[in-house]
């Protein structure tokens, strides 16, 4: 059995986790205390394909899953901070070779990719200004029914 | 006859409920008042996510900040101690009383001065 999303979402939170000044990561919680900021979650990702080719319903196609990875930080400097946090974060995710191998192993044809789409930033107060920033990367690999 | 809501009101609630609080304004130096701690939690939302967090606030009498030579354009940047915290007054909005916004009170919109984390 071998499930290329579960290995590439796992791997994300032990890479958002080596982030440094990271204090709290977690997969899929949405409800943090403000004493464990900054703190970064790893959502679980959409997942789609736009493979319509007639060939066996069984058949490898090609997949890509975006995942959201959000980073919380509360600072009088948080705009800096975030950015500073996305910085590494991007480095660590591109030049990751465990998350370069899942890719490239799971498509030898070529197909996989590890793509940064973007980020987006949200603002509030707390105890202290308080910011979000979501970070959206691509991951394109290849879905072996067989292999499932 | 006009009600008179500072003396039936406010000021046996400030009795009751305020605390001492020091207001530093500037180079103009710290003048003693009394304020009602209006420290609530808070919780920041982006999409699905939340921070639980504080949101640090105080009400304070405007008469009694007139008094002292606090003027409205004083508000912004001012600190402001009391049960034992100090903190920095970042924003703040009038509370309009029925006798006027000048005899209302002011809620001041705190943030932390030595660090993040609480």
């Amino acid at each position: 059995m071998a499930d290329v999303r579960e290995d590439i979402l796992a791997r994300l939170l032990e890479v958002a986790a080596a982030v440094p000044n990271v204090r709290w990561a977690q997969r899929n919680s949405v409800d943090v205390p403000e004493n464990l900021l900054p703190a970064v979650m790893v959502f679980d990702a959409d997942e789609e394909t736009t493979d319509t080719h007639n060939r066996p319903s069984n058949s490898p196609f090609i997949v890509q899953m975006t995942p959201e990875i959000v980073f919380m930080e509360q600072a009088d400097e948080v705009g800096s901070d975030l950015t500073t946090l996305r910085r590494e974060f991007i480095k660590g995710v591109l030049y990751d070779a465990e998350l370069n191998n899942l890719v490239a192993k799971s498509s030898p044809r070529g197909n996989g990719a590890i793509r940064y789409l973007g980020c987006n930033t949200d603002f509030g107060w707390g105890r202290s200004q308080s910011g979000f920033l979501r970070v959206l990367f691509m991951f394109k690999y290849t879905l072996r029914p067989e292999e499932l | 006859m006009t009600i008179d809501y500072s003396a039936l009101l406010y000021d046996p609630v400030y009795a009751e409920l305020g605390v001492p609080a020091t207001l530093s304004v500037g180079t103009a130096g710290e003048v003693t008042i009394t304020v009602i701690d209006e420290t609530r939690p808070k919780s920041n939302i982006n999409g699905t996510m939340e921070v639980r967090t504080t949101g640090p606030g105080a009400f304070a009498r405007i008469p009694e900040l007139a008094e002292k030579g606090i003027v409205r354009d004083d508000y912004q940047g001012a600190s402001l101690t009391f049960n034992g915290r100090s903190w920095l007054v970042r924003s703040h909005e009038l509370r309009g009383s029925p006798n006027g916004e000048d005899v209302g009170e002011v809620r001041f919109l705190l943030k932390a001065i030595e660090s993040s984390d609480g």
